[in-house]
Formats: C-alpha cells, sequence, structure tokens
C-alpha cells in the first residue's frame, strides 16, 4: 500500500475540516465572549445588523418600550409564516374560497391551527401597532429628530390596517361580504358631498376610489382577486420595505429616545450585566466623515451603553417568543371566525366589520363621508402634523414627559371619556337632525354629526390646554389621549352596544329574533 | 466648468467636492427625461385598474306583477333588489339599496328598514331616519302590458316618475 | 436581563406546551380517528392487516361533493365492507342512487367537508343546511326530483284500497310489504316489485296479461290469488302505480298538500296563491335566519313547521295563516313534504326526468282531475265539500258548493271568477298569467263543482234585464243589506257587491235569485219570506236592489277586457 498521493490527502483533511470552516465561514468572529466578538457578531450578521453593535441601557428597561415593537413585528413575522401556508391551500376564487377554508379547517393537516394563528396575529399586530403608537407619543419620540420615523410608523398603521382589511373578505362568507361591501361604499363616501354639492357628475372621487377597489359595482370575482393580490402581495411588500426604512430610521436617529439625564434616573447597573462601557474610545470617523454635517449619533459617546448581544437580542427574543405565545394560546381558545356562505341577497344584520373597524363604523352610522373619511383624514393629517408642531424638548424619553404631565393626561381621558358617552348618549337617546327636521340638507347633517361635534368637542380642549400650559405638547398630549378614549369607547360601543338596525342594546342577548 | 470657481471654494473642505453646475443641460435633460418616461409609464400603469367594462350582469330586467297585488303595496322583485308599487297613478320601481352603505333594506310597515346603520325609510324612499344622505333612489321602469315591466336598475328617475298600469 | 431570561424561558416553556397539546389534539385525539381505531380493534385480524387509520371521503367534482362522512361512517366508504350490523359502521343499505356516484350530502343534507360528527351532520351556527332528521328522511328526493301528477290523498288512498283489497300484495313486493309464500308453501314473490312502478313504468295490457296467465296456468297462486279486476278498481290501481316511485310517505305527504288547497295562498313551482309565502325553495330555508321566539322543541326546520302548523300566529306574530287543526299525522305528512321543497341549483345535466317535465315543458305536480285540482286550489277556504270554511277574524269564505249557488251560478260566470278573482278580496284571479291554472284546468274544475250540487237551471232572459228605481233600490239597500255586505258594498260579514269581476260577470237572474232565495246554511237567508228581524222583499223591491247594485259598477267597463 502506497501513501496517498499529497493531492488526495489534502483532499481528505480539507473534508474532514469542511464543518468546522463552514461554522467559521458563518462566525467569522468567533464564539461572542468578548466585547469585540460580541459586537462583531451582531454587526457581522445580515440580520442582526441593523441592530447597533451596543445598546443604552434606558432601552432595555421592560417599563420603557414595553416590547411592543418588537411584539409587533413579531406577529407580523408569524402572520407572514402561517399565511404563507395557508396559501398552499387557499384558491381566490368566488366558487372555491369558501370550501377552501372550510377544508383547511377540517381535513388539512394543522389547517385549522394554523388559520387561527394567523388570525389572531393579525389581530395581536392591530393591538401592537396602536399600543406602539401610544408608547412612542407618550414618550415624545416623535419629536426631532425623529419626526420622520413617527410619519413611516403612521403609514405602517395604515399599512396594518389594510392587511386586516383586506384579509377580511378572503374567506367568501356572510361576515367578510357585508363587511367589504360597507368598506367599500365608505370608499365611495365622498359622493355624499359631491352629490351635496351637485358636481359628482364632474368629480366622483368617490365613485373611483370604490370601483378601483372592487373592480365592478359589487363586491365580486374581481374584488376578491384584487383583494387577494394587495393582501398577499402588495401590502407585505410595502409594509416591508417601510418597516425597513423604519429600523433604519431608528438607527439612524441615534437609537430609542432617552432623557438627557438617563444615566442619572437609572442608577448603578445591577448585578449580572455586561459591563459598561465607560472609557472614551478611540474615536474614528472613517465613512461618516464623508457625509456633510453630523448624523444624529455622531457626537453621542458609547457611554452608559452595554453590548446589544446578548442583552438587546435576549430582550427582542424573549418578546418574540411572548408574542408567539399569545398567538398559540389564543389559537387553542378560540377558533377564527367562518359565517355561512356569502349571499349578495341577504345582509348580515347586524353586519360589523372588525372590531378595530367598529369604532369607525359608529362614526360611519352617523355619517358615512365624515365617519368613514373625514375624520379619519383629520385625525391622521393631525398626528402626521404632531412633530412638525412640536418643537419642545420638556419630557422626551419620559412616559406621559411634557408640562401637565400624567395629570394632565388623567384630565384628558376623563373628559374625553365624559364627551364620549355624552354625545353618543344624547345621539341614541333623542336621535339627530334628519329625525327632527326630516328636510334638513345633507351638507348641515355631513357637518354637524355626533361624529364631527365630538371632534370639534376634543379640539376645543386641546386649544384650551396649549392656552393653559402654553404648551403645543401638552395641547397634543390631551388631544391623543381624548382620540385614544374616544376611540376605545365607540370600539366598545360599536362591538357589544350595537344590535340589528344598528339599534342600541344593553346586551346582544336582548337582541330581537334570538 | 472651470468658470463656476469663484472665492467660496477656498472655505469647502476637501471632503466636500465642487456641486455639480446648475447649467448642465446635457445632465439635466437625461435626468428629467428618464424621470418623464417613468411618470408616463407610471401614469399608464394606473389606467389598468379602472376596467373600461364592468363584469356586472344587465341591469334591466323583466317583472310580472300580480293581478292580486293591493295599491300601494310593495311587491319584491324576485331576485333583485328592487321593490315595485301599483297605485292609483301607476307603476313605479324603488331601488332597496341603501343610499348610505350599500346594504339591502327590508320592508317594513312604516317603509324600509336598513339592517346595517339603522336607516329608515318611507314607502316612497324618503329618508326619516339615519345617516343614508339621499332617499332610495327610484328606477326606470318600462311597461310590456299584461302587467309585465322592464326595470332598470342602472337609471335613476326622479321620485314620482311612475309608468301606466 | 434576568427579566427578560425568565420571560423567554417561560414564554418558550409555554409555546412548546401549547404546541405538543395542539399536536397530540390534531394527531391522536381527532373524533373521526377514534372512530376508526375502535372500528379496527372490531375488525377480523385479516382486515384490520389492511385497515389504515386516515380520513376517506367521497370526491364527486362535477356535484361540488367532498363528503368526508365516510370517515367515520366507514362501510359507507366506496369499496369497503364495514361492519355490518352496527348503526354507524354498516354498509349503505341497497338504493338506487349509489353513495359513491352521487355522495352523501346530496341526499342527506349536512356538510360533507366536516370531520366532526356536530358539524358534519350540520346542527351548528353558521351551517344552513343541517342534515334531514331520520323520520323525513325522503325530503330528500324533492332535492332532485319533482314526481309529478300527483293526486289528491282521496283518490290515492282509493288505489291503496283497490291494491289492498286485491290482494296484489300475495305476489307483488311494495314498499317492503308483500310477496309472502302462500299456503302450501308455493308461489311467492313471482310478481316483479312494484315500488318503484310510477319511475319504472308498467305494462298497459297488465289486467289482460294478469287474465291471460291465470288461464295458462295450471295451478298455484295465479288460479288462487288473481281474480280480475273490475274496470273502476283498475284506473284507481293505475293512479296508485303511478304514484309509487320509491319514496313512500313522500308521495302520500303531497297528495295531502294537494288535499287541503295549501296552494289556493302559497304557490310551487310558480302555481298557486300569493296571500303566503312562496313555498318552492321552502325547505331549505336556513334554521338560522328563523325566529324561533315561539316554537318549543329543538331548532330544526322541521320543528320549526310543525309549530307553525300547530299555531301559526305562535311562531310568525301577524301570520295570516288560520289554525288549521290539523291531526298529528298530518302535520307530519306536510312538514315531510315541506321539506322535499328544495330544488337543489345543482346543473341541468343532473336533472332527473320529471323536473324537467316539471320545469321545462310545463307538466303539473299536482293530478289535473277535478277533485285533485278541486283540493290542490280551492279546499282550504271554500271547504272540502264546497260547503265554505270561518277562520276567526277573516271575513267567511262562500260555500260555493250551495245548491242554491250552483243552480243559479252559469258554467261561464263560475269559470270567469275562478279566472279573474276578486280584486280586493282574499279571492285570487286563477288565470294562467296570475294564479297558474290553465283553460282546460278551469273548465275541469268547473265541472267539478257543477257534480257537486244540482244543475245549473238556464235563463231565457237575457242576462241584464232588471230595469228598477236604483234611488228605491238604494233605500232598501241601506235598510237590508248594508249591515252585512257594507254600506258601499265593501263586503263585511257579507261577501263584497261591489266587486268589478262580480258586477261584469253575474247576471241579474244570479243576483235576483241569490236575495230571494238566499243561500241555505248561510247567514244569508232569502227575502221572499219575513223574518222576525225584517219584512220581506217584493220581485219589483228586489229587482229596484239589482238595478242599484249595478251602480257599484266602474264607470270604465267598457275599457276593460
Amino acid at each position: 500500500m502506497t501513501a496517498p498521493a499529497p493531492a488526495l490527502r489534502r483532499f481528505g483533511d480539507n473534508l474532514r475540516a469542511a464543518p468546522r470552516r463552514l461554522r467559521d465561514s458563518l462566525f467569522r468572529s468567533g464564539r461572542p465572549v468578548s466585547d469585540r466578538t460580541r459586537a462583531s457578531f451582531v454587526f457581522g450578521n445580515v440580520f442582526l445588523h441593523l441592530h447597533p453593535a451596543r445598546v443604552h441601557r434606558w432601552s432595555l428597561r421592560p417599563t420603557f418600550t414595553l416590547g411592543l415593537g418588537v411584539m409587533t413585528l413579531s406577529t407580523f413575522l408569524v402572520a407572514l409564516v402561517t399565511g404563507i401556508l395557508l396559501m398552499v391551500y387557499y384558491k381566490p376564487s368566488t366558487a372555491l374560497a369558501y370550501d377552501s377554508i372550510k377544508d383547511l379547517h377540517f381535513v388539512v393537516p394543522t389547517g385549522r391551527f394554523i388559520r387561527n394563528i394567523h388570525r389572531w396575529a393579525a389581530n395581536l399586530m392591530v393591538v401592537g401597532v396602536l399600543l406602539h403608537m401610544a408608547r412612542a407619543f407618550y414618550t415624545g419620540a416623535y419629536r426631532a429628530p425623529r419626526e420622520l420615523n413617527w410619519v413611516v410608523g403612521m403609514l405602517l398603521l395604515a399599512i396594518t390596517l389594510g392587511l386586516s382589511f383586506t384579509g377580511y373578505l378572503l374567506p367568501w362568507d356572510q361576515l367578510a361580504y357585508w363587511a367589504v361591501t360597507i368598506g367599500a361604499n365608505i370608499a365611495q363616501s365622498p359622493r355624499e358631498v359631491t352629490d351635496a354639492l351637485g358636481i359628482t357628475a364632474w368629480l366622483d372621487a368617490g365613485g373611483l376610489q370604490k370601483e378601483l377597489l372592487l373592480g365592478s359595482d359589487t363586491v365580486g370575482e374581481e374584488a376578491l382577486i384584487r383583494f387577494y393580490l394587495l393582501h398577499v402581495m402588495v401590502l407585505p411588500l410595502a409594509l416591508c420595505t417601510l418597516l425597513a426604512v423604519h429600523f433604519w430610521r431608528v438607527r439612524k436617529d441615534g437609537g430609542l429616545v432617552r432623557p438627557a439625564d438617563a444615566e442619572a434616573r437609572l442608577g448603578p447597573a445591577p448585578q449580572g450585566t455586561w459591563p459598561v462601557f465607560t472609557e472614551a474610545p478611540q474615536k474614528t470617523y472613517s465613512l461618516a466623515a464623508l457625509v456633510k454635517g453630523k448624523t444624529a449619533a455622531v457626537g453621542r459617546g458609547p457611554e452608559g451603553t452595554v453590548p446589544a448581544m446578548p442583552h438587546l437580542l435576549l430582550a427582542e427574543s424573549a418578546a418574540l417568543m411572548l408574542s408567539v405565545l399569545l398567538c398559540v394560546l389564543l389559537s387553542v381558545l378560540a377558533d377564527a371566525p367562518l359565517k355561512e356562505l356569502a349571499n349578495p341577497a341577504v345582509p348580515e344584520n347586524p353586519a360589523k366589520a372588525p372590531w378595530y373597524f367598529l369604532g369607525l363604523q359608529e362614526l360611519v352610522a352617523h355619517s358615512a363621508f365624515m365617519g368613514g373619511i373625514g375624520i379619519p383624514t383629520v385625525v391622521l393629517v393631525g398626528l402626521g402634523l404632531i412633530p412638525f408642531l412640536d418643537r419642545e424638548s420638556e419630557g422626551t424619553g419620559l412616559w406621559f414627559g411634557g408640562p401637565g404631565g400624567g395629570r394632565l393626561v388623567a384630565l384628558s381621558a376623563v373628559y374625553g371619556l365624559l364627551a364620549v358617552v355624552g354625545i353618543e348618549a344624547f345621539a341614541i337617546h333623542y336621535g339627530w337632525i334628519r329625525e327632527w327636521w326630516p328636510k334638513a340638507p345633507q351638507l348641515l347633517i355631513t357637518l354637524v354629526n355626533p361624529g364631527t361635534v365630538l371632534t370639534a368637542a376634543y379640539a376645543a380642549w386641546s386649544v384650551w390646554l396649549v392656552r393653559r400650559h402654553d404648551s403645543t405638547r401638552a395641547g397634543a398630549l390631551g388631544l391623543f389621549t381624548c382620540f385614544a378614549v374616544g376611540f376605545l369607547v365607540l370600539t366598545v360601543i360599536g362591538v357589544h352596544f350595537r344590535g340589528p338596525n344598528w339599534d342600541f342594546y344593553w346586551w346582544p342577548s336582548q337582541w330581537p329574533g334570538h | 466648468m472651470s468658470k463656476a470657481a469663484p472665492a467660496e471654494a477656498v472655505e469647502r473642505s476637501r471632503l466636500d467636492p465642487e456641486p455639480i453646475p446648475r447649467r448642465d443641460f446635457l445632465g439635466l435633460a437625461a435626468t428629467w427625461s428618464a424621470l418623464a418616461t417613468l411618470a408616463f409609464a407610471a401614469l399608464g400603469m394606473l389606467r389598468l385598474p379602472k376596467a373600461a367594462v364592468l363584469p356586472s350582469p344587465s341591469k334591466k330586467f323583466r317583472v310580472s306583477l300580480p293581478e292580486s297585488l293591493a295599491p300601494g303595496e310593495p311587491f319584491l322583485a324576485p331576485g333583485r333588489p328592487v321593490v315595485l308599487v301599483r297605485d292609483g297613478l301607476g307603476v313605479y320601481a324603488v331601488s332597496r339599496v341603501c343610499t348610505h352603505l350599500g346594504c339591502i333594506v327590508q320592508p317594513s310597515p312604516a317603509g324600509f328598514d336598513c339592517p346595517c346603520h339603522g336607516s329608515r325609510f318611507a314607502p316612497d324612499g324618503a329618508v326619516l331616519k339615519g345617516p343614508a344622505p339621499k332617499p332610495l333612489q327610484w328606477l326606470a321602469v318600462s311597461s310590456l302590458g299584461a302587467g309585465s315591466y322592464v326595470v332598470d336598475e342602472g337609471a335613476a328617475v326622479p321620485p314620482g316618475t311612475r309608468v301606466k298600469a | 436581563m434576568r427579566f427578560y431570561k425568565h420571560l423567554l424561558l417561560w414564554s418558550s416553556l409555554g409555546t412548546l406546551l401549547v404546541l405538543g397539546w395542539a399536536a397530540v389534539a390534531e394527531n391522536f385525539l381527532a373524533e373521526w380517528r377514534r372512530v376508526q381505531r375502535a372500528a379496527r380493534s372490531r375488525l377480523p385480524p385479516a382486515e384490520a392487516e389492511g385497515f389504515g387509520v386516515e380520513l376517506r371521503q367521497v370526491v364527486l367534482p362535477e356535484l361540488a361533493v367532498a363528503d368526508r362522512c365516510v370517515s367515520c361512517h366507514l362501510g359507507m366508504a366506496p369499496g369497503e365492507r364495514g361492519l355490518p350490523g352496527d348503526k354507524a359502521l354498516a354498509p349503505h343499505p341497497p338504493v338506487v342512487h349509489d353513495p359513491a356516484a352521487f355522495g352523501c350530502t346530496t341526499c342527506h343534507g349536512g356538510q360533507g367537508r366536516a370531520t366532526t360528527a356536530a358539524d358534519a351532520h350540520g346542527q351548528v351556527e353558521h351551517w344552513p343546511e343541517p342534515m334531514l332528521p331520520r323520520r323525513y328522511f325522503y325530503a330528500a328526493c324533492g332535492t332532485c326530483h319533482t314526481h309529478l301528477a300527483v293526486p289528491s290523498a282521496a283518490l290515492l288512498a282509493r288505489g291503496r284500497d283497490a291494491f289492498e283489497r286485491h290482494d296484489c300484495l300475495s305476489c307483488h313486493r311494495l314498499d317492503g310489504r308483500g310477496g309472502t309464500l302462500r299456503p302450501g308453501g308455493q308461489g311467492g314473490l313471482e310478481g316483479p316489485d312494484l315500488s318503484r312502478a310510477g319511475a319504472r313504468g308498467w305494462r298497459a295490457d297488465w289486467h289482460a296479461h294478469h287474465l291471460r296467465e291465470r288461464d295458462e296456468a295450471p295451478a298455484g297462486p295465479w288460479r288462487s290469488a288473481f281474480a280480475g279486476v273490475p274496470e273502476e278498481e283498475r284506473a284507481a290501481l293505475d293512479v296508485y302505480l303511478a304514484s309509487r316511485v320509491g319514496a313512500p310517505g313522500l308521495t302520500e305527504a303531497k297528495a295531502l298538500f294537494h288535499s287541503l288547497g295549501c296552494r289556493g295562498c302559497h304557490a310551487v313551482g310558480g302555481v298557486g296563491g300569493a296571500d303566503g309565502p312562496d313555498l318552492t325553495r321552502v325547505g331549505q330555508r336556513d334554521p338560522g335566519q328563523r325566529a324561533w321566539g315561539g316554537v318549543r322543541g329543538e331548532r330544526t326546520l322541521a320543528s320549526w313547521f310543525q309549530e307553525h302548523f300547530r299555531a301559526p300566529a305562535r311562531v310568525t306574530p301577524g301570520s295570516l295563516m288560520p289554525e288549521l287543526g290539523l291531526s298529528e299525522p298530518q302535520i307530519d305528512q306536510l312538514t315531510l313534504y315541506l321539506l322535499s321543497l328544495r330544488r337543489s341549483s345543482l346543473s341541468n345535466s343532473f336533472h332527473p326526468r320529471d323536473r324537467v317535465r316539471a320545469e321545462k315543458l310545463g307538466e303539473r305536480e299536482f293530478a289535473t282531475d277535478g277533485a285533485t285540482l278541486y283540493g290542490t286550489f280551492c279546499a282550504a277556504c271554500h271547504g272540502q265539500g264546497g260547503e265554505g270554511m270561518r277562520y276567526p277574524g277573516m271575513a267567511p269564505f262562500p260555500a260555493i258548493g250551495n245548491p242554491d249557488f250552483l243552480a243559479i251560478a252559469s258554467d261561464d260566470f263560475i269559470a270567469e271568477t275562478v279566472r279573474s278573482g276578486r280584486p280586493g278580496r282574499r279571492m285570487p284571479a286563477w288565470g294562467e298569467a296570475e294564479g297558474g291554472l290553465r283553460p282546460a284546468e278551469i273548465a275541469t274544475l268547473v265541472r267539478y263543482l257543477r257534480s257537486l250540487g244540482p244543475a245549473y237551471q238556464p235563463d231565457p232572459r237575457p242576462a241584464r234585464w232588471a230595469r228598477g228605481d236604483a234611488a228605491r233600490g238604494e233605500r232598501l239597500y241601506a235598510s237590508a243589506c248594508a249591515g252585512c255586505h257594507g254600506a258601499r258594498g265593501q263586503g263585511g260579514e257579507g261577501p263584497m257587491l261591489a266587486n268589478p269581476v262580480l258586477l261584469r260577470s253575474a247576471s241579474d237572474r244570479y243576483l235576483a235569485e241569490t236575495i230571494r232565495a238566499g243561500r241555505r246554511g248561510t247567514a244569508m237567508l232569502g227575502f221572499e219570506r219575513p223574518t222576525p228581524a225584517r219584512r220581506a222583499l217584493a220581485p219589483s223591491e228586489i229587482e229596484d236592489v239589482v238595478t242599484f247594485l249595478r251602480s257599484f259598477e266602474p264607470k270604465d267597463r267598457e275599457k276593460r277586457p
């Protein structure tokens, strides 16, 4: 037996070493044991490199972020994965859609569970987005230099709601059909105004919106395929793109917001924390030096920071798993709804939209245009303007920070509650203009209805706060709180207190015919 | 190029080179024509989702009124969201599609009720209550004789328009 | 740090636990798995070997059927033997429609795609087509079939009596009965099974054939059991045979529907009155959309119908339908019939011949003899024998079998009344355009009515001869007639006299005779004799009243067709 040729021996050695080399090429910097390797673990990884290598202790406090951003992202990822799985069986056609959902429910292995998870993840994502937004608002995280990210966040909210709404139609059951019929007609509701002005023949924005959405004049095959396209392709792509922008901006805007005296507020680091960086580093400017001006991060040292690996990654993993736990737990407890096959001749009574639109539906039950388009537009524009109007700095990075603080928020919540309950109770008990003067012009009702009156009441409160505290932030705090409370109360009314013919009932058990 | 190098250039750092001169016609023309082309293409693509013809079936349909139909009593056209009424003056058709958000209104003793947001209508379609911005539409009817009529769901007529029975 | 570690640990463990539970539920606890495992343990070892615990189904794309019923009802899956004798696992009994070719839900209803008993049997929320109850199972035939020319219950009973009386069951089997052995062990079930004779057809010369066979046979049942059938009973037997289509009970139920006059108010397939709801598809209504306020018992369509028959107004507040005083067996039969009104929307290629003949060729579901027509359309209001009906809260319905009426009502008058009805009153117009009866059928009805009473006595005078004093007639009318017939002839306790169709078609003699002689057995007493409450009317006074009645006629009468 002669010794193998050197080339063959090298081949054998290389083969034996291949697993180790593969590991080395995956994790170039070796095990994350030192500060340096931990940092390169993060920025050497395509999936992790959106993270900073080091993160401030303030950002890691659970009571500060509540993990809401990560949880929202997690529910989106869960919905993404389960959604792709559902697409394996779902057939976007009016003749087959309902049956394919039934098959998913009854015979597809894990189909029912996966569909439930998808549905719960979608719901939790809406909750997450809303709460995350409230967190960002109450901690003043929208302030410069984070104005743009606040606006991106609002777009993400809109896309999230769009994803939910388009997904609602796909099972093609009664619930879906009538909720989407109502939704499509809300899109058409600018006609309420153009008709009242008599200009619909020239400018029919409402009709165009509805036609683009449905591809027809009623909800049918065309609407289903459009909604499917939006749900599985257009909106997720848009969402992912904007998510990337959102995260990128978090990095570029200097991480999460924190007060100037964060160090003092935090006190000494507890036991078991990786060493907090205190030593001034050798700053190098490299790429940043080529850019004119300064990036937000420049000028802020790594003082008070801890390595992102493992601190931040651990926190994120925990939030992710908590979201997953919520999704699967709820999915075991409650099935996603599926009603009768869609029937265009018999409306559901009551026909209710998904819960997060029921607040709007309550407004819509007074005026289609104002409830469905007017007030939401005002609210969205108002929210979008907040960071550009509030140029103050008091309370940045603190919960309910700003003039008035928590007391102002609590007062506003009480005021918002009284206003919305009062106006709704009045409208439910006494009716509105149409019942008093059936001949009243429509424009009057569009302009003056419980929704607009409520909006005006909230706006008035906010203006008073601005004057009282001589601060835009105070007004914004009041206004946001009022709208949040108003949204909540209207949603509760829409979910619980509205029955057939959108009449008021204390309990669903009192609905006629049951 | 060399003309655009006045005194201020001295203050620029070595990392911040000269700005692109404003009168670079070729560059500007190229950039703007690219943008214009893309904008035009986008415009063309936006035309696609708006269908030229809607795929909905014919809006006209035939219906026969039973002779025993009492005057003023609503007759629900089978399979269509339309109600027909014969009274002393003739026959008319009223759409049952709610003018608020498109639900199908149901006949009630007082006229019509909408199940979705509680709009109420008089028998002639006038709004009595609720968020509906307009009365129910009256639809064009033509008589074929012998109690048969053609109703056009797509053609609204002013309230009060009747066709002789 | 510790907080996040704990959170991560417990969230992960929690998720693992939930996923583990889901996996167990999915792979071990599914209902159909338990059923199949139990079935496998009972199979003989040789069969248990090849028996896989897996989802089984009947898939028929052209019928839009994917029925997983056979995942639990194992014996009914195509090619399976199941466990004979077991209630749920036995093979399907032999039927005309092979489950492998028609699926399960096509006949039984329910939710074929479901794999749990509750969902599959369909009595769950949001499923509009629950399974048909076992006792009403034959209602399923109505999904596709439309049995034609079903006679009234009395005619059907006559045929059945003849069938039994002539001992046809000694040789023939019918709906599982008959064909028994004769004493001495001879013969038995020699003749064909007649359960589906109405669908398959039978030889027209059966009677002559039987006679010939009897004459040729040396002995045995042919000689001992068959003794010829009289002509009249042969016709009754033919009617009965035509009704045997393999749906025992359903034909009887439909015959009952054709005897109680239900179509007087309810249309089925475009023929019938419009006072009540159209019943063409009433059997496939969604139980979830019914009002259950007045219904006792379980929430099935069947119990809704039953309760509705017992007390319509309790189940449907404001219902015009009177309490008909039906017996429980009748309620049972009518429930079966209503459940059979299903008319699936299957593609045309699946429509059986009878349905095509009914829907496309205009053949009738009811027999078109006079008795059946009367039973189908008239009996509910005018009574089984034309004696008229009184229902609480309604004006009494006229007794059209009354001899006083028939003696003076001409055929033309009756036919015109049937054709055009009494606008504004409960009597609908039955002409082809409105109620859907054809001229020949109306003529048959008139002949049948005629057979209930005395012959018409023709009147030599022209239709309109009354030339009385209308003013005097008005005064007489106000004092003598208005109490029952209304001040303007609008009707009340008595019929509406200002009715355009009545005045157009009734002759003066008809009106005058009715006033003079009255209607026996009704509140209308003849005016030729006085009563304690009022005086008699002289013939000239009656003529005045008739003249006045004519003034109710619409002025544009010549414009009417």
